[in-house]
Protein backbone atom coordinates (compact mmCIF):
# COMPACT_ATOMS: atom_id res chain seq x y z
CA UNK A 1 0.00 0.00 0.00
CA UNK A 2 2.54 2.50 1.16
CA UNK A 3 4.80 1.89 -1.82
CA UNK A 4 2.08 2.61 -4.40
CA UNK A 5 1.05 5.90 -2.85
CA UNK A 6 2.16 9.08 -4.55
CA UNK A 7 4.87 10.92 -2.63
CA UNK A 8 2.42 13.68 -1.74
CA UNK A 9 0.56 11.38 0.63
CA UNK A 10 3.62 9.94 2.27
CA UNK A 11 3.85 10.93 5.90
CA UNK A 12 6.74 8.85 7.15
CA UNK A 13 6.11 5.94 9.48
CA UNK A 14 2.57 5.18 10.62
CA UNK A 15 1.28 6.77 13.82
CA UNK A 16 1.29 3.42 15.61
CA UNK A 17 4.95 2.86 14.75
CA UNK A 18 5.78 6.35 15.90
CA UNK A 19 3.94 6.09 19.17
CA UNK A 20 5.71 2.80 19.85
CA UNK A 21 9.10 4.37 19.13
CA UNK A 22 8.51 7.42 21.28
CA UNK A 23 6.84 5.67 24.17
CA UNK A 24 9.72 3.18 24.26
CA UNK A 25 12.07 6.16 24.32
CA UNK A 26 10.09 7.71 27.17
CA UNK A 27 10.14 4.53 29.18
CA UNK A 28 13.87 4.28 28.55
CA UNK A 29 14.24 7.83 29.86
CA UNK A 30 12.19 7.01 32.95
CA UNK A 31 14.28 3.94 33.69
CA UNK A 32 17.48 5.80 32.93
CA UNK A 33 16.44 8.56 35.28
CA UNK A 34 15.51 6.15 38.03
CA UNK A 35 18.77 4.24 37.88
CA UNK A 36 21.39 6.68 36.61
CA UNK A 37 19.98 10.09 37.57
CA UNK A 38 19.80 11.05 33.92
CA UNK A 39 17.64 14.08 34.62
CA UNK A 40 20.40 15.99 36.37
CA UNK A 41 22.68 15.72 33.37
CA UNK A 42 19.99 16.55 30.82
CA UNK A 43 18.80 19.47 32.91
CA UNK A 44 22.22 21.04 32.87
CA UNK A 45 21.96 21.26 29.09
CA UNK A 46 18.31 22.19 28.65
CA UNK A 47 17.75 24.41 31.66
CA UNK A 48 19.85 27.15 30.06
CA UNK A 49 17.31 27.20 27.22
CA UNK A 50 14.40 27.29 29.66
CA UNK A 51 15.90 29.90 31.97
CA UNK A 52 14.62 32.94 30.01
CA UNK A 53 11.11 31.45 30.06
CA UNK A 54 11.34 30.78 33.78
CA UNK A 55 12.63 34.26 34.40
CA UNK A 56 9.85 35.77 32.27
CA UNK A 57 7.20 33.72 34.08
CA UNK A 58 8.32 34.98 37.48
CA UNK A 59 9.03 38.56 36.39
CA UNK A 60 5.47 39.98 36.85
CA UNK A 61 5.11 38.74 40.44
CA UNK A 62 8.58 39.96 41.30
CA UNK A 63 7.75 43.36 39.82
CA UNK A 64 4.57 43.57 41.92
CA UNK A 65 6.43 42.62 45.07
CA UNK A 66 9.13 45.18 44.40
CA UNK A 67 6.59 47.88 43.61
CA UNK A 68 4.69 47.25 46.83
CA UNK A 69 7.96 47.33 48.76
CA UNK A 70 8.78 50.67 47.14
CA UNK A 71 5.40 52.13 48.01
CA UNK A 72 5.53 51.12 51.67
CA UNK A 73 4.63 53.85 54.11
CA UNK A 74 7.35 55.66 55.93
CA UNK A 75 5.70 55.09 59.29
CA UNK A 76 5.93 51.37 58.57
CA UNK A 77 9.59 51.69 57.85
CA UNK A 78 10.27 53.73 60.98
CA UNK A 79 8.42 51.21 63.14
CA UNK A 80 10.27 48.36 61.50
CA UNK A 81 13.59 50.17 61.92
CA UNK A 82 12.95 50.64 65.63
CA UNK A 83 11.98 47.01 65.99
CA UNK A 84 15.10 45.88 64.17
CA UNK A 85 17.26 48.10 66.35
CA UNK A 86 15.77 46.50 69.44
CA UNK A 87 16.33 43.06 67.96
CA UNK A 88 19.91 44.01 67.17
CA UNK A 89 20.56 45.08 70.76
CA UNK A 90 19.19 41.82 72.05
CA UNK A 91 21.20 39.91 69.47
CA UNK A 92 24.38 41.77 70.45
CA UNK A 93 23.83 40.94 74.08
CA UNK A 94 23.31 37.32 73.14
CA UNK A 95 26.36 37.40 70.91
CA UNK A 96 28.53 38.53 73.77
CA UNK A 97 27.29 35.63 75.82
CA UNK A 98 27.77 33.36 72.85
CA UNK A 99 31.36 34.48 72.40
CA UNK A 100 32.12 33.69 75.99
CA UNK A 101 30.47 30.30 75.57
CA UNK A 102 32.34 29.67 72.33
CA UNK A 103 35.65 30.44 73.96
CA UNK A 104 34.79 28.15 76.81
CA UNK A 105 33.64 25.48 74.42
CA UNK A 106 36.84 25.76 72.37
CA UNK A 107 38.86 25.37 75.51
CA UNK A 108 36.89 22.32 76.55
CA UNK A 109 37.24 20.80 73.11
CA UNK A 110 40.97 21.48 73.15
CA UNK A 111 41.14 19.78 76.48
CA UNK A 112 39.32 16.77 75.09
CA UNK A 113 41.52 16.84 71.96
CA UNK A 114 38.44 17.01 69.80
CA UNK A 115 38.64 18.78 66.49
CA UNK A 116 36.87 22.08 66.64
CA UNK A 117 34.28 22.93 64.12
CA UNK A 118 34.39 26.38 62.55
CA UNK A 119 31.14 28.10 61.78
CA UNK A 120 30.38 27.56 58.13
CA UNK A 121 30.20 30.25 55.50
CA UNK A 122 26.80 31.00 54.06
CA UNK A 123 25.15 32.68 51.09
CA UNK A 124 21.89 34.60 50.91
CA UNK A 125 19.58 33.46 48.14
CA UNK A 126 16.18 34.45 46.83
CA UNK A 127 13.32 32.01 46.21
CA UNK A 128 12.30 32.10 42.55
CA UNK A 129 9.22 29.90 42.70
CA UNK A 130 7.71 26.76 44.15
CA UNK A 131 8.50 23.50 42.47
CA UNK A 132 5.55 22.62 40.23
CA UNK A 133 5.71 18.92 40.90
CA UNK A 134 2.77 18.14 43.22
CA UNK A 135 4.43 14.91 44.37
CA UNK A 136 7.27 16.63 46.18
CA UNK A 137 7.91 19.76 48.22
CA UNK A 138 10.58 21.77 46.48
CA UNK A 139 11.64 25.37 45.99
CA UNK A 140 13.71 26.85 43.20
CA UNK A 141 16.23 29.48 44.31
CA UNK A 142 18.25 31.94 42.27
CA UNK A 143 21.79 30.79 43.06
CA UNK A 144 23.37 27.99 41.07
CA UNK A 145 26.62 26.40 40.09
CA UNK A 146 28.03 29.75 38.99
CA UNK A 147 27.71 31.06 42.54
CA UNK A 148 29.39 27.99 43.95
CA UNK A 149 26.29 26.25 45.23
CA UNK A 150 26.58 22.49 45.42
CA UNK A 151 24.16 19.70 46.16
CA UNK A 152 23.98 18.84 49.85
CA UNK A 153 24.04 22.39 51.18
CA UNK A 154 21.54 23.27 53.90
CA UNK A 155 18.92 25.99 53.49
CA UNK A 156 17.90 27.98 56.57
CA UNK A 157 15.68 30.87 57.42
CA UNK A 158 15.79 33.00 60.55
CA UNK A 159 14.00 30.45 62.69
CA UNK A 160 15.22 27.05 61.53
CA UNK A 161 16.10 24.51 58.90
CA UNK A 162 14.13 24.84 55.65
CA UNK A 163 15.63 22.08 53.56
CA UNK A 164 18.54 20.88 51.54
CA UNK A 165 19.87 21.66 48.07
CA UNK A 166 19.41 18.53 46.01
CA UNK A 167 20.06 19.58 42.44
CA UNK A 168 22.13 22.38 41.01
CA UNK A 169 21.85 24.02 37.61
CA UNK A 170 24.11 26.75 36.29
CA UNK A 171 21.89 29.62 37.45
CA UNK A 172 19.29 28.07 39.74
CA UNK A 173 19.12 25.25 42.22
CA UNK A 174 16.47 23.12 43.80
CA UNK A 175 15.86 22.99 47.54
CA UNK A 176 13.95 20.03 48.93
CA UNK A 177 11.91 21.15 51.93
CA UNK A 178 11.99 19.19 55.17
CA UNK A 179 8.29 18.47 54.62
CA UNK A 180 9.02 16.49 51.43
CA UNK A 181 8.03 12.84 51.65
CA UNK A 182 11.53 11.68 50.86
CA UNK A 183 13.29 13.94 53.29
CA UNK A 184 14.50 13.09 56.75
CA UNK A 185 16.62 14.99 59.26
CA UNK A 186 18.59 13.45 62.13
CA UNK A 187 17.58 15.37 65.22
CA UNK A 188 17.78 15.29 68.96
CA UNK A 189 15.21 16.41 71.47
CA UNK A 190 16.48 19.58 73.12
CA UNK A 191 15.07 18.72 76.54
CA UNK A 192 16.60 15.29 77.05
CA UNK A 193 19.07 14.88 74.16
CA UNK A 194 17.21 11.87 72.79
CA UNK A 195 18.46 11.07 69.29
CA UNK A 196 15.95 10.34 66.56
CA UNK A 197 15.03 11.12 62.98
CA UNK A 198 12.21 13.36 61.76
CA UNK A 199 10.48 12.47 58.47
CA UNK A 200 8.63 14.69 56.03
CA UNK A 201 5.15 13.54 55.04
CA UNK A 202 4.15 15.93 52.26
CA UNK A 203 3.99 19.64 51.75
CA UNK A 204 0.96 20.58 53.81
CA UNK A 205 1.31 17.81 56.37
CA UNK A 206 3.06 17.83 59.72
CA UNK A 207 6.48 16.22 60.12
CA UNK A 208 6.63 12.87 61.87
CA UNK A 209 8.96 11.10 64.24
CA UNK A 210 8.60 7.41 63.51
CA UNK A 211 9.52 4.14 65.13
CA UNK A 212 9.57 5.40 68.70
CA UNK A 213 8.20 3.21 71.47
CA UNK A 214 4.86 4.33 72.97
CA UNK A 215 6.51 5.22 76.26
CA UNK A 216 9.18 7.43 74.69
CA UNK A 217 9.97 10.64 76.56
CA UNK A 218 8.74 13.18 74.01
CA UNK A 219 6.08 15.71 74.92
CA UNK A 220 4.15 18.25 72.89
CA UNK A 221 6.15 21.49 72.90
CA UNK A 222 9.56 19.81 72.77
CA UNK A 223 12.02 21.38 70.35
CA UNK A 224 13.93 19.15 67.93
CA UNK A 225 17.45 20.28 66.98
CA UNK A 226 19.71 18.82 64.34
CA UNK A 227 22.04 16.32 65.92
CA UNK A 228 24.89 16.69 63.43
CA UNK A 229 25.33 12.95 63.31
CA UNK A 230 25.01 12.52 59.55
CA UNK A 231 27.70 15.10 58.90
CA UNK A 232 25.40 16.99 56.54
CA UNK A 233 23.40 19.06 58.98
CA UNK A 234 25.56 20.96 61.45
CA UNK A 235 24.54 20.29 65.04
CA UNK A 236 22.18 22.52 66.98
CA UNK A 237 19.94 24.04 64.29
CA UNK A 238 16.29 24.18 65.30
CA UNK A 239 14.11 21.97 63.09
CA UNK A 240 10.65 21.44 64.53
CA UNK A 241 8.42 21.66 67.57
CA UNK A 242 6.45 18.59 68.64
CA UNK A 243 2.77 19.40 68.23
CA UNK A 244 0.99 16.18 69.05
CA UNK A 245 1.89 12.83 70.61
CA UNK A 246 -0.53 9.92 70.30
CA UNK A 247 0.14 6.84 72.34
CA UNK A 248 -2.57 4.47 71.17
CA UNK A 249 -2.62 1.18 73.05
CA UNK A 250 -2.94 -0.89 69.89
CA UNK A 251 0.10 0.51 68.08
CA UNK A 252 3.66 -0.65 68.43
CA UNK A 253 4.91 2.90 68.00
CA UNK A 254 3.88 6.29 69.24
CA UNK A 255 2.55 8.72 66.65
CA UNK A 256 4.50 11.93 67.03
CA UNK A 257 3.68 14.92 64.86
CA UNK A 258 5.80 18.05 64.64
CA UNK A 259 5.51 21.47 63.10
CA UNK A 260 8.54 22.91 61.30
CA UNK A 261 10.00 25.89 63.15
CA UNK A 262 11.12 27.55 59.93
CA UNK A 263 8.33 29.25 58.07
CA UNK A 264 8.90 27.13 55.02
CA UNK A 265 6.03 28.58 52.99
CA UNK A 266 6.46 32.23 53.77
CA UNK A 267 9.77 33.89 53.05
CA UNK A 268 11.46 35.10 49.93
CA UNK A 269 15.03 34.76 51.15
CA UNK A 270 16.95 31.79 52.42
CA UNK A 271 20.45 31.23 53.71
CA UNK A 272 22.50 28.44 52.13
CA UNK A 273 25.17 27.01 54.42
CA UNK A 274 28.33 25.91 52.68
CA UNK A 275 29.04 22.23 52.26
CA UNK A 276 30.42 20.39 55.27
CA UNK A 277 33.91 18.99 55.54
CA UNK A 278 33.80 15.26 54.83
CA UNK A 279 33.61 13.05 57.87
CA UNK A 280 36.25 10.40 58.44
CA UNK A 281 35.45 7.27 56.43
CA UNK A 282 33.03 4.82 57.92
CA UNK A 283 34.97 1.80 59.19
CA UNK A 284 33.89 -0.92 56.80
CA UNK A 285 36.80 -3.32 57.02
CA UNK A 286 36.93 -4.03 60.74
CA UNK A 287 33.47 -4.18 62.25
CA UNK A 288 33.30 -4.27 66.00
CA UNK A 289 32.82 -7.76 67.41
CA UNK A 290 29.17 -8.38 68.20
CA UNK A 291 28.35 -8.59 71.86
CA UNK A 292 27.11 -11.97 72.89
CA UNK A 293 23.53 -12.61 73.78
CA UNK A 294 22.10 -10.47 70.97
CA UNK B 1 -12.01 22.67 13.57
CA UNK B 2 -15.74 22.22 13.20
CA UNK B 3 -17.15 22.64 9.74
CA UNK B 4 -17.95 26.25 9.10
CA UNK B 5 -18.45 28.57 6.21
CA UNK B 6 -15.54 30.68 7.19
CA UNK B 7 -12.44 30.89 5.13
CA UNK B 8 -9.37 30.04 7.14
CA UNK B 9 -5.86 31.19 6.54
CA UNK B 10 -3.23 28.44 6.59
CA UNK B 11 -1.29 28.10 9.82
CA UNK B 12 2.44 28.69 9.78
CA UNK B 13 4.88 26.61 11.77
CA UNK B 14 5.95 29.81 13.46
CA UNK B 15 2.49 30.32 14.91
CA UNK B 16 2.42 26.81 16.36
CA UNK B 17 5.88 27.34 17.83
CA UNK B 18 4.86 30.67 19.31
CA UNK B 19 1.70 29.18 20.83
CA UNK B 20 3.80 26.56 22.61
CA UNK B 21 6.20 29.19 23.92
CA UNK B 22 3.20 30.93 25.49
CA UNK B 23 1.84 27.65 26.84
CA UNK B 24 5.20 26.74 28.42
CA UNK B 25 5.34 30.23 29.89
CA UNK B 26 1.90 29.80 31.48
CA UNK B 27 2.85 26.37 32.76
CA UNK B 28 5.96 27.81 34.38
CA UNK B 29 4.06 30.58 36.17
CA UNK B 30 4.61 30.41 39.91
CA UNK B 31 1.43 29.12 41.54
CA UNK B 32 0.40 29.21 45.13
CA UNK B 33 0.87 25.82 46.70
CA UNK B 34 -2.80 25.60 47.63
CA UNK B 35 -3.90 26.20 44.04
CA UNK B 36 -1.25 24.26 42.12
CA UNK B 37 -3.68 21.42 41.49
CA UNK B 38 -6.05 23.77 39.71
CA UNK B 39 -3.42 24.87 37.22
CA UNK B 40 -4.47 23.45 33.83
CA UNK B 41 -1.74 21.88 31.75
CA UNK B 42 -1.79 24.25 28.79
CA UNK B 43 0.93 22.40 26.92
CA UNK B 44 -1.15 19.20 26.94
CA UNK B 45 -4.22 21.17 25.89
CA UNK B 46 -2.38 22.69 22.94
CA UNK B 47 -0.95 19.31 22.00
CA UNK B 48 -4.50 17.98 21.66
CA UNK B 49 -5.56 21.12 19.80
CA UNK B 50 -2.78 21.08 17.22
CA UNK B 51 -2.91 17.32 16.73
CA UNK B 52 -6.59 17.61 15.91
CA UNK B 53 -6.26 20.66 13.69
CA UNK B 54 -2.84 20.34 12.07
CA UNK B 55 -2.03 16.62 12.08
CA UNK B 56 0.50 16.99 9.26
CA UNK B 57 2.49 19.68 10.99
CA UNK B 58 2.23 18.58 14.57
CA UNK B 59 2.30 15.07 15.90
CA UNK B 60 3.83 12.48 18.13
CA UNK B 61 7.49 13.46 17.74
CA UNK B 62 6.84 17.10 18.63
CA UNK B 63 4.75 16.02 21.61
CA UNK B 64 7.64 13.90 22.83
CA UNK B 65 10.05 16.84 22.62
CA UNK B 66 7.62 19.09 24.49
CA UNK B 67 7.20 16.40 27.12
CA UNK B 68 10.95 16.27 27.71
CA UNK B 69 10.99 20.06 28.02
CA UNK B 70 8.21 19.95 30.60
CA UNK B 71 10.04 17.25 32.53
CA UNK B 72 13.15 19.38 32.66
CA UNK B 73 11.19 22.48 33.63
CA UNK B 74 9.29 20.68 36.36
CA UNK B 75 12.26 18.83 37.73
CA UNK B 76 10.49 15.55 38.28
CA UNK B 77 11.07 12.17 36.70
CA UNK B 78 12.53 12.50 33.21
CA UNK B 79 10.21 10.90 30.65
CA UNK B 80 7.01 11.23 32.66
CA UNK B 81 5.47 14.05 30.63
CA UNK B 82 7.10 12.69 27.49
CA UNK B 83 5.28 9.37 27.77
CA UNK B 84 1.95 10.96 28.69
CA UNK B 85 2.10 13.49 25.85
CA UNK B 86 3.17 10.87 23.32
CA UNK B 87 0.22 8.66 24.21
CA UNK B 88 -2.41 11.40 24.10
CA UNK B 89 -1.04 12.74 20.82
CA UNK B 90 -1.34 9.25 19.33
CA UNK B 91 -4.89 8.77 20.58
CA UNK B 92 -5.94 12.16 19.24
CA UNK B 93 -4.24 11.41 15.93
CA UNK B 94 -5.83 7.99 15.51
CA UNK B 95 -9.33 9.51 15.53
CA UNK B 96 -8.33 12.88 14.13
CA UNK B 97 -10.60 12.87 11.04
CA UNK B 98 -13.61 12.17 13.19
CA UNK B 99 -12.81 14.44 16.09
CA UNK B 100 -11.74 17.42 14.03
CA UNK B 101 -15.27 18.08 12.80
CA UNK B 102 -16.96 17.82 16.18
CA UNK B 103 -18.38 20.98 17.71
CA UNK B 104 -16.21 22.57 20.35
CA UNK B 105 -18.15 21.29 23.36
CA UNK B 106 -17.76 17.70 22.19
CA UNK B 107 -14.09 18.27 21.54
CA UNK B 108 -13.90 19.61 25.10
CA UNK B 109 -15.14 16.23 26.36
CA UNK B 110 -12.48 14.46 24.30
CA UNK B 111 -9.83 16.84 25.64
CA UNK B 112 -11.06 16.13 29.16
CA UNK B 113 -10.66 12.40 28.64
CA UNK B 114 -7.21 12.77 27.05
CA UNK B 115 -5.87 15.14 29.71
CA UNK B 116 -7.26 12.91 32.43
CA UNK B 117 -5.45 10.01 30.82
CA UNK B 118 -2.19 11.95 30.64
CA UNK B 119 -2.39 12.76 34.36
CA UNK B 120 -3.32 9.18 35.14
CA UNK B 121 -0.22 8.01 33.25
CA UNK B 122 1.97 10.42 35.20
CA UNK B 123 0.35 9.35 38.46
CA UNK B 124 0.94 5.71 37.51
CA UNK B 125 4.60 6.37 36.77
CA UNK B 126 5.14 8.19 40.05
CA UNK B 127 3.28 5.58 42.07
CA UNK B 128 5.25 2.79 40.41
CA UNK B 129 8.39 4.63 41.55
CA UNK B 130 7.24 4.67 45.14
CA UNK B 131 5.25 7.87 45.54
CA UNK B 132 1.99 7.60 47.43
CA UNK B 133 -1.37 8.70 46.03
CA UNK B 134 -1.71 12.46 46.39
CA UNK B 135 -5.48 12.80 46.29
CA UNK B 136 -8.11 13.42 43.64
CA UNK B 137 -7.40 17.12 43.75
CA UNK B 138 -4.56 16.32 41.36
CA UNK B 139 -7.11 15.99 38.55
CA UNK B 140 -8.86 19.32 39.22
CA UNK B 141 -6.75 21.14 36.64
CA UNK B 142 -7.97 18.75 33.95
CA UNK B 143 -11.57 19.73 34.56
CA UNK B 144 -10.67 23.39 34.35
CA UNK B 145 -8.73 22.74 31.14
CA UNK B 146 -11.81 21.13 29.57
CA UNK B 147 -13.86 24.23 30.37
CA UNK B 148 -11.14 26.32 28.77
CA UNK B 149 -11.24 24.32 25.54
CA UNK B 150 -14.04 26.23 23.70
CA UNK B 151 -12.63 29.71 24.46
CA UNK B 152 -9.13 28.51 23.64
CA UNK B 153 -10.22 27.02 20.33
CA UNK B 154 -12.06 30.22 19.43
CA UNK B 155 -9.00 32.23 20.32
CA UNK B 156 -6.69 30.09 18.23
CA UNK B 157 -9.01 30.09 15.24
CA UNK B 158 -9.43 33.85 15.43
CA UNK B 159 -5.94 34.22 14.07
CA UNK B 160 -6.83 32.09 11.06
CA UNK B 161 -10.11 33.79 10.22
CA UNK B 162 -10.19 36.20 7.38
CA UNK B 163 -12.95 38.24 5.87
CA UNK B 164 -14.96 36.55 3.17
CA UNK B 165 -14.55 38.56 -0.03
CA UNK B 166 -17.75 40.15 -1.25
CA UNK B 167 -17.69 38.62 -4.72
CA UNK B 168 -18.00 35.07 -3.35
Amino acid sequence: MQATQPTFFKQGPKPLTRVLIFSTLSVALIIGDAYFQLLGRVREQISIVLYPLQWLATAPTNAVIEASAFLQKQSHLIAENRQLNDAKLIAQAQEMRLKALEAENAQLRALKLANERNPRQSQLTQILYNGRDPFGAKLIVDLGQRSGVSAGQIALDASGVVGQVIRVQPMTSEVRLISDREHMVPVLVERNQLRTVVYGTGRQNPLEVRNMAPNVDIKPGDILLTSGIDGIYPAGLPVARVSKVERAAGNAFARIQCKPLAQIDQHRFLLLLNAPEPLPAYPLTTPAPKPKGH
Amino acid sequence: MPISRQMLRPVGGGFIFFSFIIALLINLLPWQISSINFAPDFVALLIVYWTLNQPRRFGIASSFVLGVLMDVADGNVLGQHALAYTVIAYLALSRQRQLAVFPFWQQALVALALLFLSQAIMLGIRMSMGASFIGWGYFAGTLLAAFLWPPLSNLMIMYQRKDVPDEL
